[in-house]
């Protein structure tokens, strides 16, 4: 019992990106973006409930939200909305069979199939397609 | 993990098309109260507003509730976080919805 309870790291481990390789990093990146954008959707339903309230209201939470601090939030919330969808394809083509090689004997160094230069390539371009929605995004809120 | 995938493609598709609304003008434009007003008496746009609240908030909770439980197991637990999810979702759905009809129907 002291011994199973030993190996369960709970949130700790949930929230160590680090030991099993860019996958791992990938998997905690989806997470994370996961429940940024679950609260930026709230907030914004929230934001977005003050237009019934009438003019005033409406410009008043613009007067909070279109600022310099609101719109890096909103660059940070593209860069996560288009990560977790490329790599969230990624993970439902992989889902699917797509992209994963095929099963086979395990061989010495015994490196999974599904793990292969495919999947990670993915996840750098998943990466690298936030990283550009971002660009993309800062220029146009702050270009404003 | 069907719900989370159809929800998911299906929230691409309509998010694209809410955030392309707001990029036929100027982006501090789009957000004028006349502009935002006028997008909620379309009625096209308010009814694909509706399908993405409802898509995005079971996405969303969906997600926190796989999350929570591979956090952690147990009858109990495992029956609160499905409850507290679904009625999470129907909160969300219920107080967004009030603000498109409200809005859509001029009640502001």
């Amino acid at each position: 019992m002291a011994e199973r309870l030993s190996n369960r790291e709970g949130i700790k481990g949930m929230a160590n990106p680090t030991r099993y390789g860019i996958e791992r990093v990938a998997y905690w990146l989806q997470r994370l973006s996961g429940l940024g954008l679950l609260a930026y959707l709230i907030g914004h339903i929230y934001e977005t409930s003050s237009i019934v309230d009438g003019r005033v209201a409406w410009e008043k939470m613009l007067e909070l939200t279109q600022t310099p601090q609101g719109h890096i939030i909103l660059t940070i919330v593209i860069g996560m909305c288009v990560y977790h969808t490329a790599n969230g394809v990624r993970v439902m083509l992989g889902h699917g069979g797509v992209g994963v090689g095929r099963p086979g004997q395990p061989e010495y160094p015994y490196k999974a199939a599904s793990l292969n230069y495919k999947q990670r390539l993915c996840i750098w371009v998943s990466i690298a397609l936030a990283a550009l929605a971002m660009m993309y995004g800062a220029a146009v809120l702050f270009g404003d | 993990m069907k719900i989370h995938y159809g929800t998911a493609l299906g929230a691409v598709a309509l998010v694209a098309v809410h955030i392309l609304f707001r990029m036929t003008q100027k982006f501090s434009d789009s957000l004028q109260y006349q502009n935002v007003i006028a997008n909620y008496h379309f009625l096209p746009y308010a009814l694909m507003l509706e399908v993405v609240l409802v898509l995005l908030s079971v996405h969303g909770f969906n997600g926190l509730r796989v999350i929570l439980l591979e956090l952690k197991q147990g009858v109990a637990y495992e029956r609160a976080i499905n409850y507290g999810s679904i009625a999470a979702m129907v909160a969300l759905v219920a107080y967004g919805s009030r603000t498109i009809l409200m809005a859509g129907m001029g009640m502001s």
